[in-house]
Protein backbone atom coordinates (compact mmCIF):
# COMPACT_ATOMS: atom_id res chain seq x y z
CA UNK A 1 0.00 0.00 0.00
CA UNK A 2 1.29 3.52 -0.90
CA UNK A 3 2.36 5.60 2.11
CA UNK A 4 0.38 8.54 1.23
CA UNK A 5 -2.58 6.46 1.20
CA UNK A 6 -1.52 4.95 4.99
CA UNK A 7 -1.24 8.53 6.23
CA UNK A 8 -4.41 9.47 4.78
CA UNK A 9 -6.38 6.65 6.49
CA UNK A 10 -5.22 6.83 10.00
CA UNK A 11 -4.13 10.29 10.03
CA UNK A 12 -0.98 10.37 11.75
CA UNK A 13 1.12 13.70 11.42
CA UNK A 14 3.89 13.66 9.07
CA UNK A 15 6.78 15.41 10.51
CA UNK A 16 9.36 15.35 7.01
CA UNK A 17 8.04 13.65 3.94
CA UNK A 18 10.37 12.45 1.41
CA UNK A 19 8.85 10.34 -1.43
CA UNK A 20 4.69 9.60 -0.04
CA UNK A 21 4.35 7.37 -2.77
CA UNK A 22 6.34 4.77 -1.92
CA UNK A 23 5.16 1.31 -1.56
CA UNK A 24 4.73 0.36 2.55
CA UNK A 25 4.86 -3.31 2.59
CA UNK A 26 4.79 -4.41 6.01
CA UNK A 27 5.17 -3.22 9.45
CA UNK A 28 7.64 -3.31 12.40
CA UNK A 29 6.91 -2.17 16.29
CA UNK A 30 10.01 -2.08 18.75
CA UNK A 31 12.17 0.04 20.70
CA UNK A 32 15.04 -2.10 21.50
CA UNK A 33 17.29 -1.01 18.53
CA UNK A 34 19.05 -4.43 18.09
CA UNK A 35 15.52 -6.36 18.26
CA UNK A 36 14.07 -3.97 15.05
CA UNK A 37 18.13 -4.08 13.64
CA UNK A 38 17.41 -8.03 13.51
CA UNK A 39 13.98 -8.57 12.46
CA UNK A 40 12.63 -5.55 11.02
CA UNK A 41 11.29 -6.19 6.91
CA UNK A 42 12.69 -4.02 4.63
CA UNK A 43 10.18 -1.69 2.78
CA UNK A 44 8.28 -1.80 5.90
CA UNK A 45 6.82 1.34 8.32
CA UNK A 46 8.20 1.04 12.23
CA UNK A 47 6.28 1.74 14.98
CA UNK A 48 8.46 3.09 18.22
CA UNK A 49 8.87 5.71 20.57
CA UNK A 50 12.61 6.29 20.16
CA UNK A 51 12.87 9.78 18.75
CA UNK A 52 16.70 10.36 18.82
CA UNK A 53 19.26 9.86 15.70
CA UNK A 54 20.09 6.63 16.11
CA UNK A 55 16.66 5.40 14.64
CA UNK A 56 17.65 6.76 11.24
CA UNK A 57 21.16 4.04 11.33
CA UNK A 58 18.56 1.79 11.87
CA UNK A 59 16.10 2.63 9.18
CA UNK A 60 18.89 3.03 6.88
CA UNK A 61 20.63 -0.32 7.32
CA UNK A 62 16.98 -2.00 7.19
CA UNK A 63 15.42 -0.28 4.55
CA UNK A 64 12.44 0.68 6.46
CA UNK A 65 10.81 3.31 4.48
CA UNK A 66 8.92 5.33 7.79
CA UNK A 67 9.32 5.94 11.19
CA UNK A 68 5.92 6.33 13.34
CA UNK A 69 6.59 7.79 16.84
CA UNK A 70 4.25 7.26 19.12
CA UNK A 71 2.36 8.27 22.15
CA UNK A 72 2.43 11.70 20.95
CA UNK A 73 6.24 12.25 21.58
CA UNK A 74 8.25 14.50 19.57
CA UNK A 75 11.77 13.41 17.37
CA UNK A 76 14.69 15.33 18.01
CA UNK A 77 15.93 18.13 16.02
CA UNK A 78 18.93 16.07 14.70
CA UNK A 79 16.91 13.18 14.27
CA UNK A 80 14.63 15.06 11.68
CA UNK A 81 17.59 17.14 9.49
CA UNK A 82 19.64 13.34 9.15
CA UNK A 83 15.85 11.88 8.06
CA UNK A 84 16.05 14.56 5.35
CA UNK A 85 19.31 13.48 4.51
CA UNK A 86 18.95 9.37 4.68
CA UNK A 87 15.46 9.84 2.43
CA UNK A 88 13.64 8.91 5.50
CA UNK A 89 9.62 9.56 6.09
CA UNK A 90 8.84 10.85 9.64
CA UNK A 91 5.08 10.52 11.32
CA UNK A 92 3.83 11.21 14.57
CA UNK A 93 0.75 10.08 16.21
CA UNK A 94 -0.65 10.39 19.92
CA UNK A 95 -1.91 7.13 19.76
CA UNK A 96 -0.10 4.00 21.33
CA UNK A 97 2.07 1.35 19.14
CA UNK A 98 -1.09 -0.66 19.69
CA UNK A 99 -3.70 1.62 19.01
CA UNK A 100 -1.45 2.65 15.84
CA UNK A 101 -0.93 -0.72 15.04
CA UNK A 102 -4.92 -1.38 14.59
CA UNK A 103 -5.11 1.76 12.87
CA UNK A 104 -3.14 0.22 9.74
CA UNK A 105 -4.83 -2.65 9.54
CA UNK A 106 -7.94 -0.84 9.15
CA UNK A 107 -6.37 0.88 6.89
CA UNK A 108 -5.75 -2.16 5.18
CA UNK A 109 -1.91 -3.24 5.77
CA UNK A 110 -1.26 -6.48 6.37
CA UNK B 1 30.21 2.53 47.85
CA UNK B 2 30.09 5.77 49.54
CA UNK B 3 32.51 8.27 48.70
CA UNK B 4 34.12 8.49 51.63
CA UNK B 5 34.91 4.62 52.25
CA UNK B 6 36.53 5.29 48.89
CA UNK B 7 38.52 7.97 50.04
CA UNK B 8 39.58 5.58 52.73
CA UNK B 9 40.38 3.03 50.64
CA UNK B 10 42.65 5.05 48.36
CA UNK B 11 44.41 6.34 51.53
CA UNK B 12 45.46 3.10 52.63
CA UNK B 13 46.46 1.46 49.51
CA UNK B 14 48.24 4.72 48.03
CA UNK B 15 51.04 3.96 50.60
CA UNK B 16 52.18 0.40 48.75
CA UNK B 17 51.87 2.27 44.95
CA UNK B 18 53.57 5.69 46.48
CA UNK B 19 55.74 5.26 43.10
CA UNK B 20 52.52 5.50 40.40
CA UNK B 21 52.40 8.81 38.52
CA UNK B 22 49.71 10.12 36.63
CA UNK B 23 51.00 9.23 33.32
CA UNK B 24 50.44 5.71 34.11
CA UNK B 25 46.66 6.05 35.94
CA UNK B 26 45.39 8.42 33.38
CA UNK B 27 42.64 6.94 30.81
CA UNK B 28 44.21 7.89 27.48
CA UNK B 29 40.79 8.02 25.59
CA UNK B 30 39.80 11.74 26.78
CA UNK B 31 36.88 12.86 25.34
CA UNK B 32 36.79 16.56 24.88
CA UNK B 33 34.91 19.35 23.56
CA UNK B 34 35.95 22.06 21.67
CA UNK B 35 34.68 25.41 23.25
CA UNK B 36 32.07 26.54 20.12
CA UNK B 37 29.68 23.73 21.16
CA UNK B 38 26.87 23.90 23.16
CA UNK B 39 26.00 23.42 26.59
CA UNK B 40 23.21 20.62 25.47
CA UNK B 41 25.87 18.96 23.29
CA UNK B 42 28.32 18.80 26.51
CA UNK B 43 24.66 17.50 28.63
CA UNK B 44 24.04 14.81 26.12
CA UNK B 45 28.21 13.66 25.91
CA UNK B 46 28.01 13.65 29.94
CA UNK B 47 24.38 11.38 29.94
CA UNK B 48 25.74 9.08 27.03
CA UNK B 49 29.15 8.55 28.42
CA UNK B 50 28.12 8.50 32.28
CA UNK B 51 30.90 11.13 33.31
CA UNK B 52 30.50 14.34 34.95
CA UNK B 53 33.21 16.66 33.62
CA UNK B 54 34.56 17.47 30.31
CA UNK B 55 37.74 19.22 29.24
CA UNK B 56 37.43 22.07 26.94
CA UNK B 57 40.39 22.40 24.26
CA UNK B 58 41.16 24.76 21.48
CA UNK B 59 42.20 23.58 18.02
CA UNK B 60 45.52 22.73 18.96
CA UNK B 61 44.58 20.87 21.80
CA UNK B 62 45.35 22.92 24.93
CA UNK B 63 42.98 22.69 27.57
CA UNK B 64 41.26 25.53 28.03
CA UNK B 65 38.68 24.85 30.43
CA UNK B 66 36.27 22.28 32.27
CA UNK B 67 32.56 21.90 31.74
CA UNK B 68 31.07 20.11 35.01
CA UNK B 69 27.75 18.52 35.45
CA UNK B 70 26.95 21.94 38.35
CA UNK B 71 27.68 23.84 35.02
CA UNK B 72 24.90 22.27 33.50
CA UNK B 73 22.76 22.42 36.05
CA UNK B 74 23.17 25.75 36.22
CA UNK B 75 22.37 26.52 32.47
CA UNK B 76 18.95 24.45 32.75
CA UNK B 77 17.92 26.71 35.77
CA UNK B 78 18.63 29.87 34.08
CA UNK B 79 18.30 28.27 30.82
CA UNK B 80 21.09 29.18 28.72
CA UNK B 81 21.80 25.50 28.10
CA UNK B 82 21.98 26.17 23.87
CA UNK B 83 24.87 28.84 24.76
CA UNK B 84 28.41 28.02 23.49
CA UNK B 85 30.69 26.10 26.48
CA UNK B 86 33.37 28.49 26.06
CA UNK B 87 31.26 31.44 27.78
CA UNK B 88 30.07 29.39 30.66
CA UNK B 89 33.49 27.22 30.97
CA UNK B 90 35.27 26.80 34.31
CA UNK B 91 38.61 28.37 33.15
CA UNK B 92 41.12 28.20 36.28
CA UNK B 93 41.44 24.30 35.80
CA UNK B 94 43.38 22.04 38.16
CA UNK B 95 45.56 19.85 36.38
CA UNK B 96 47.90 16.92 36.86
CA UNK B 97 51.23 16.57 35.21
CA UNK B 98 52.39 13.42 33.92
CA UNK B 99 54.80 12.96 36.48
CA UNK B 100 52.82 13.88 39.70
CA UNK B 101 53.12 11.18 42.08
CA UNK B 102 49.77 9.01 43.50
CA UNK B 103 50.23 10.89 46.68
CA UNK B 104 49.92 14.39 45.37
CA UNK B 105 46.88 12.93 42.96
CA UNK B 106 44.75 11.81 45.74
CA UNK B 107 45.63 14.87 47.94
CA UNK B 108 44.10 17.22 44.47
CA UNK B 109 40.96 14.73 44.74
CA UNK B 110 40.25 15.66 48.48
CA UNK B 111 41.13 19.14 48.77
CA UNK B 112 38.96 20.02 45.54
CA UNK B 113 36.24 17.50 45.37
CA UNK B 114 36.21 17.31 41.24
CA UNK B 115 35.01 14.19 39.84
CA UNK B 116 37.68 13.96 37.37
CA UNK B 117 41.29 16.06 36.75
CA UNK B 118 43.34 16.26 33.26
CA UNK B 119 46.75 15.62 33.14
CA UNK B 120 48.85 18.02 30.85
CA UNK B 121 52.29 18.35 29.20
CA UNK B 122 53.87 21.45 29.72
CA UNK B 123 52.27 23.11 27.11
CA UNK B 124 48.97 22.60 28.50
CA UNK B 125 48.28 20.00 25.72
CA UNK B 126 45.90 17.39 27.36
CA UNK B 127 47.45 13.80 27.46
CA UNK B 128 44.84 12.01 29.69
CA UNK B 129 41.90 12.49 32.76
CA UNK B 130 42.13 10.76 36.03
CA UNK B 131 39.12 9.60 37.80
CA UNK B 132 39.08 7.87 41.07
CA UNK B 133 37.72 4.77 39.03
CA UNK B 134 41.12 5.41 37.02
CA UNK B 135 43.04 5.25 40.04
CA UNK B 136 41.56 2.02 41.47
CA UNK B 137 41.88 0.33 38.37
CA UNK B 138 45.71 1.26 37.93
CA UNK B 139 45.87 -0.15 41.45
CA UNK B 140 44.04 -3.07 40.61
CA UNK B 141 46.06 -3.64 37.71
CA UNK B 142 49.35 -3.49 39.51
CA UNK B 143 47.97 -6.15 41.81
CA UNK B 144 47.51 -8.26 38.72
CA UNK B 145 50.56 -8.07 37.51
CA UNK B 146 52.34 -9.11 40.86
CA UNK B 147 50.39 -12.35 40.41
CA UNK B 148 50.56 -13.71 37.37
CA UNK B 149 53.43 -15.78 36.47
CA UNK B 150 55.47 -14.44 34.10
CA UNK B 151 54.75 -17.65 31.87
CA UNK B 152 51.22 -17.00 31.41
CA UNK B 153 52.09 -12.91 30.96
CA UNK B 154 53.71 -14.11 27.65
CA UNK B 155 51.38 -16.16 26.66
CA UNK B 156 49.06 -13.86 26.93
CA UNK B 157 51.09 -10.99 25.10
CA UNK B 158 51.93 -13.71 22.27
CA UNK B 159 48.07 -14.86 21.50
CA UNK B 160 47.38 -10.61 21.92
CA UNK B 161 49.81 -10.15 18.59
CA UNK B 162 48.60 -12.97 17.05
CA UNK B 163 44.92 -11.73 17.33
CA UNK B 164 45.61 -8.34 15.35
CA UNK B 165 47.45 -9.68 12.22
CA UNK B 166 46.03 -12.90 11.45
CA UNK B 167 42.17 -13.78 10.61
CA UNK B 168 40.36 -15.69 13.40
CA UNK B 169 38.45 -17.50 10.73
CA UNK B 170 41.02 -18.77 7.74
CA UNK B 171 44.40 -18.50 9.93
CA UNK B 172 45.55 -15.97 7.17
CA UNK B 173 47.52 -12.92 7.93
CA UNK B 174 45.33 -10.12 6.86
CA UNK B 175 46.38 -7.20 5.22
CA UNK B 176 44.22 -4.11 6.27
CA UNK B 177 46.08 -2.08 3.70
CA UNK B 178 44.70 -4.15 0.70
CA UNK B 179 40.79 -3.69 2.51
CA UNK B 180 38.62 -2.62 0.05
CA UNK B 181 36.84 -0.77 2.40
CA UNK B 182 37.67 1.03 6.11
CA UNK B 183 35.94 3.39 8.15
CA UNK B 184 37.71 4.33 12.13
CA UNK B 185 34.85 3.97 14.46
CA UNK B 186 34.28 7.70 16.48
CA UNK B 187 33.64 6.20 19.66
CA UNK B 188 33.06 9.28 21.45
CA UNK B 189 29.96 10.27 20.00
CA UNK B 190 26.67 7.89 20.27
CA UNK B 191 24.80 9.93 17.58
CA UNK B 192 27.44 8.22 15.24
CA UNK B 193 26.92 4.74 15.94
CA UNK B 194 25.73 3.02 12.47
CA UNK B 195 27.66 5.54 10.54
CA UNK B 196 29.93 3.03 9.86
CA UNK B 197 27.69 0.51 8.67
CA UNK B 198 25.50 2.74 6.93
CA UNK B 199 28.84 3.52 4.68
CA UNK B 200 29.18 0.07 3.71
CA UNK B 201 26.14 -0.18 3.11
CA UNK B 202 26.32 2.13 0.22
CA UNK B 203 29.83 1.16 -0.56
CA UNK B 204 28.72 -2.37 -1.40
CA UNK B 205 25.29 -1.25 -3.68
CA UNK B 206 27.44 0.82 -5.24
CA UNK B 207 29.81 -2.42 -6.15
CA UNK B 208 26.85 -3.94 -7.24
CA UNK B 209 26.55 -6.63 -4.17
CA UNK B 210 23.00 -8.43 -4.43
CA UNK B 211 20.66 -6.72 -2.14
CA UNK B 212 19.84 -9.12 0.27
CA UNK B 213 23.67 -10.41 1.05
CA UNK B 214 24.30 -6.02 1.30
CA UNK B 215 21.58 -6.03 3.86
CA UNK B 216 23.00 -8.94 5.98
CA UNK B 217 26.37 -7.63 5.74
CA UNK B 218 24.88 -4.19 7.14
CA UNK B 219 23.36 -5.04 10.06
CA UNK B 220 25.58 -7.97 11.13
CA UNK B 221 28.12 -4.72 10.75
CA UNK B 222 25.89 -2.11 12.95
CA UNK B 223 26.03 -4.20 15.98
CA UNK B 224 29.71 -4.97 15.62
CA UNK B 225 30.18 -1.15 15.52
CA UNK B 226 27.49 -0.10 18.03
CA UNK B 227 29.23 -2.38 20.68
CA UNK B 228 32.59 -0.68 19.82
CA UNK B 229 30.67 2.55 20.72
CA UNK B 230 28.93 1.72 23.32
CA UNK B 231 31.15 -0.99 25.28
CA UNK B 232 35.01 -0.56 24.18
CA UNK B 233 35.71 2.76 25.32
CA UNK B 234 38.65 2.92 22.30
CA UNK B 235 38.77 3.39 18.94
CA UNK B 236 37.63 1.06 16.81
CA UNK B 237 37.83 -0.25 12.80
CA UNK B 238 36.13 -1.49 10.33
CA UNK B 239 37.32 -3.54 7.17
CA UNK B 240 35.53 -5.12 4.75
CA UNK B 241 37.38 -7.17 1.47
CA UNK B 242 35.21 -7.75 -0.97
CA UNK B 243 36.08 -11.60 -2.20
CA UNK B 244 35.42 -13.73 -5.33
CA UNK B 245 32.45 -15.79 -3.43
CA UNK B 246 31.61 -14.24 -0.18
CA UNK B 247 32.45 -10.73 1.88
CA UNK B 248 34.31 -10.59 4.91
CA UNK B 249 34.35 -8.18 7.84
CA UNK B 250 36.57 -7.50 10.48
CA UNK B 251 35.80 -4.90 13.35
CA UNK B 252 37.89 -4.85 16.46
CA UNK B 253 38.73 -2.14 18.94
CA UNK B 254 41.80 -1.87 21.62
CA UNK B 255 39.18 -1.10 24.50
CA UNK B 256 38.15 -2.85 27.64
CA UNK B 257 36.98 -6.56 25.85
CA UNK B 258 34.59 -8.98 26.98
CA UNK B 259 34.71 -10.70 30.20
CA UNK B 260 32.66 -13.60 29.50
CA UNK B 261 31.79 -14.20 25.48
CA UNK B 262 29.49 -17.16 26.40
CA UNK B 263 27.48 -15.05 28.43
CA UNK B 264 27.83 -11.91 25.58
CA UNK B 265 26.44 -14.87 23.41
CA UNK B 266 23.51 -15.72 24.84
CA UNK B 267 20.41 -13.64 23.63
CA UNK B 268 19.09 -10.83 26.05
CA UNK B 269 22.60 -10.80 27.78
CA UNK B 270 24.21 -7.42 27.62
CA UNK B 271 26.14 -5.05 30.57
CA UNK B 272 25.15 -1.53 28.89
CA UNK B 273 24.20 0.95 31.74
CA UNK B 274 20.40 2.31 31.92
CA UNK B 275 21.10 5.83 30.20
CA UNK B 276 22.53 3.68 26.87
CA UNK B 277 19.29 1.32 27.18
CA UNK B 278 17.11 4.15 27.34
CA UNK B 279 18.44 5.43 23.58
CA UNK B 280 17.22 2.10 23.08
CA UNK B 281 20.68 -0.18 23.02
CA UNK B 282 21.77 -2.74 25.15
CA UNK B 283 19.33 -5.23 24.02
CA UNK B 284 21.66 -7.76 24.38
CA UNK B 285 20.92 -8.94 20.64
CA UNK B 286 24.08 -7.69 19.51
CA UNK B 287 26.00 -10.89 18.90
CA UNK B 288 22.88 -12.63 18.44
CA UNK B 289 22.24 -11.03 15.57
CA UNK B 290 25.80 -10.89 14.50
CA UNK B 291 25.81 -14.87 14.42
CA UNK B 292 22.20 -15.45 12.29
CA UNK B 293 23.30 -12.69 9.69
CA UNK B 294 26.73 -14.16 9.02
CA UNK B 295 27.81 -17.14 7.91
CA UNK B 296 30.73 -17.65 9.85
CA UNK B 297 32.10 -15.44 12.81
CA UNK B 298 34.55 -15.30 14.90
CA UNK B 299 34.93 -13.16 18.24
CA UNK B 300 38.16 -13.14 20.31
CA UNK B 301 38.03 -10.82 23.22
CA UNK B 302 40.27 -10.62 26.44
CA UNK B 303 39.46 -7.86 29.18
CA UNK B 304 41.43 -5.16 28.45
CA UNK B 305 43.11 -5.89 25.23
CA UNK B 306 39.86 -5.19 22.94
CA UNK B 307 38.02 -7.48 20.78
CA UNK B 308 37.98 -8.35 17.58
CA UNK B 309 34.69 -9.72 14.99
CA UNK B 310 35.25 -11.51 12.70
CA UNK B 311 32.50 -12.03 9.85
CA UNK B 312 32.24 -14.17 6.11
CA UNK B 313 29.06 -13.49 4.34
CA UNK B 314 27.99 -15.83 1.62
CA UNK B 315 25.69 -15.64 -0.87
CA UNK B 316 22.63 -17.96 0.11
CA UNK B 317 21.28 -19.85 -2.95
Amino acid sequence: MLLSELINKCGFDVVTANDLNKEIKDGYVGDLLSDVMGNAPAESIWLTVQSHVNILAVATITGVKAILLCNGLSYEEETIEKAKENGITLLATEKSSFKACMSLFEAGLR
Amino acid sequence: MAEDKVDELLQKLQKYFSHITASEIMNKNVITLTSERTLWQAKELMKIRKISGIPVVNDQRKLIGIISIEDIIMALEKNYIKEPIGDHMTKRVVSFSPDEPLESIVSKFERYHFGRFPVVDKNKRILGVISKKDIIRAILERFRLIYVHDERRSQILEKEAEWFDKSLITGDYVKKSDADFVFQINYTNVDLAGAGAAKLKSFLTKKGIGETLVRRVAIATYEAEVNVVIHSESEGAIYCWIEKTCIKVRVEDHGRGIENIEQAMKEGYSTATDHIRELGFGAGMGLPNIRRYSDQMVVMSEVGKGVVVEMIFCERG
